[in-house]
């Protein structure tokens, strides 16, 4: 669906490049997760991608086809959902959907999607009136109007609670469940962890790692398996390396003699390899 | 006019409305009305033209200013950028919409002395003389925007402007400036060539080569300035103040 190869941008006034010679594609029907630091170049990346930045090295094709070589027609096909609220303010939502929806080909059901983030009932609220949470839930709406075939969803859930999250990430399988293709980035690992097919970290514009979750968790995982059970009245914890344990005799004889509290993998978590691999603490790239 | 432009242009002017802008425009003619009820036949026939003026010159600056201050601030030009319009469909909606707002304020100004105090127009003239000097001075205003960071600085360039403009156009109009060569030279300030197309709608003056020389500068000044400039810095403009 989409292939970036060898892609380098400075900004005009920049001395480096803040992306380095990036390559990746993305399938159809695939959920891309991107991630990095504050700064690393995902929304660098991202805004090429979607055509708002110009004179960048490098080849992108959408479809096969290259992106520079698409008119504004090439808006009909996607969808963006921006990180900040983008509306409005002194209209109400549907004034504001109805405005956007107008300049496309392609219509969406409007009342279905609004009903689907629980804002059909505040449509004809000022978005002034809006809560954040609010205003990001009408910017996925802004960015599924059109039907399109590829969202672009830049920190989706940041602001939301926990169950307009969840919503908002069923939205994100349904879409991909009808063919739809998806760019995310986020500094939410778990949300990445469990909607992405593939994620990318990118540090100072260079990516250094790519991978399903699944992989990158076995990758950077401990091969191990730690117990914890109770003697004497003492949390005692044992570790066993995971090859072989099923003929481990004293884990074995554990399970069996012990009242077991815990018992876990060294699978580690995408925000302990997301540290590991850009070597930046989450708070801090957010 | 393409159905998307057309879109776009009414999005404008219902942003225009929205925003307060409209109500501005009409309270600002009400006020200028008022003024100029009072005053005798002879000083209306002098200050109607000069309202007439600052309010396709000055308050097209201001209006089309506003209008980029709250896209900046609210960062909307962000997700016009990734509709399927061009940015020329972008530009030109705004000079479109910032023009049919001020001939609607301007028209009722016009419209209330023409019936009450009996003010002589020449309609052709005084609409053509509003259009082209409403459009440059909305044009100017938009390239203006591209270099203010905020609303202060905004406000700073329109002053800085207006007071930098308005004084040789005032200095000539009260003959402290004098003499044909003054007159010709000075039309390069686009303000006094927008009064000189703007007077040329009231009945009693004289039009002379001024009046096609000022049309054809602010005409072919305007596309220039559009084409060579306001378009190709759109881009950039919108992308710096998108917040992406």
């Amino acid at each position: 669906m989409f292939k970036v190869e060898n892609l380098k941008y400075s900004y005009p006034k920049g001395e480096s490049d803040v992306i380095n010679d990036i390559s990746f594609d993305i399938a159809k029907g695939e959920i891309f997760g991107f991630l990095g630091p504050s700064g690393a170049g995902k929304s660098t990346t991202q805004k090429i991608m979607i055509k708002i930045l110009e004179n960048f090295e490098g080849t992108i094709y959408y479809n096969g086809k290259d992106i520079t070589e698409f008119s504004d027609e090439f808006y009909e096909d996607i969808g963006v959902s921006f990180e900040m609220p983008i509306h409005f303010s002194k209209m109400t939502a549907m004034e504001n959907i109805d405005f956007f929806l107008k300049l496309y080909k392609n219509k969406g059901d409007i009342e279905a999607l609004m009903r689907r983030v629980d804002l059909w009932e505040d449509r004809d609220k000022m978005v002034g009136e809006y809560s954040k949470g609010m205003k990001i839930r009408l910017n996925i709406v802004r960015a599924m109007l059109n039907n399109p075939n590829m969202l672009f969803l830049d920190e989706p859930t940041n602001g939301l609670d926990p169950m307009n999250a969840m919503i908002l990430k069923d939205m994100v399988r349904e879409f991909k469940e009808a063919g739809g293709t998806v760019f995310i980035t986020s500094h939410i690992m778990s949300d990445i962890d469990q909607i992405c097919d593939r994620v990318a970290f990118i540090v100072e514009g260079k990516i250094i790692e790519m991978d399903t979750p699944r992989n990158l968790k076995i990758k950077y995982g401990k091969r191990s398996m730690t117990l914890e059970y109770k003697e004497n009245g003492e949390t005692v914890t044992v570790e066993f390396p995971l090859d072989g344990i099923g003929k481990n005799e004293e884990f074995l004889n554990l399970l069996q003699t012990k009242k077991i509290e815990t018992l876990h993998s060294g699978e580690t978590t995408l925000e302990d390899i997301f540290i590991k691999v850009t070597g930046v603490q989450l708070k801090d790239a957010e | 006019m393409p159905n998307r432009l057309w879109i776009l242009v009414k999005g404008e002017l219902q942003r225009l409305n929205k925003y307060n802008m409209t109500s501005v425009s009409i309270l600002v003619a009400f006020i200028w009305g008022v003024m100029l009820f009072f005053v005798n036949a002879d000083i209306l026939a002098t200050l109607l033209p000069i309202v007439i003026l600052l309010d396709a010159t000055m308050m097209s600056l201001m209006y089309v200013g506003s209008v980029m201050y709250f896209e900046k601030s609210e960062f909307t030009i962000s997700t016009m950028l990734v509709t399927p319009v061009s940015n020329s469909e972008l530009l030109l909606s705004k000079l479109l919409a910032n023009t049919v707002h001020n001939i609607f304020s301007s028209a009722l100004l016009i419209a209330v002395f023409v019936l009450i105090k009996d003010v002589q127009i020449h309609y052709f003239l005084i609409t053509i003389g509003i259009i082209v000097a409403t459009l440059t001075h909305t044009l100017i205003g938009i390239v203006m925007a591209y270099f203010s960071k905020d609303f202060t600085g905004a406000l700073m360039i329109v002053m800085t402007f207006s007071l930098t403009m308005m004084t040789p156009y005032t200095l000539l109009m009260l003959n402290i400036i004098q003499g044909e060569f003054w007159e010709i030279i000075l039309l390069l300030n686009p303000i006094q060539a927008a009064s000189e197309i703007i007077n040329a709608g009231f009945v009693g003056f004289q039009i002379t080569y001024k009046y096609y020389l000022s049309l054809g500068y602010l005409v072919f000044g305007s596309i220039i300035l559009y084409i060579f400039y306001a378009l190709p810095k759109f881009q950039d403009y919108a992308v710096k103040n998108s917040g992406v």
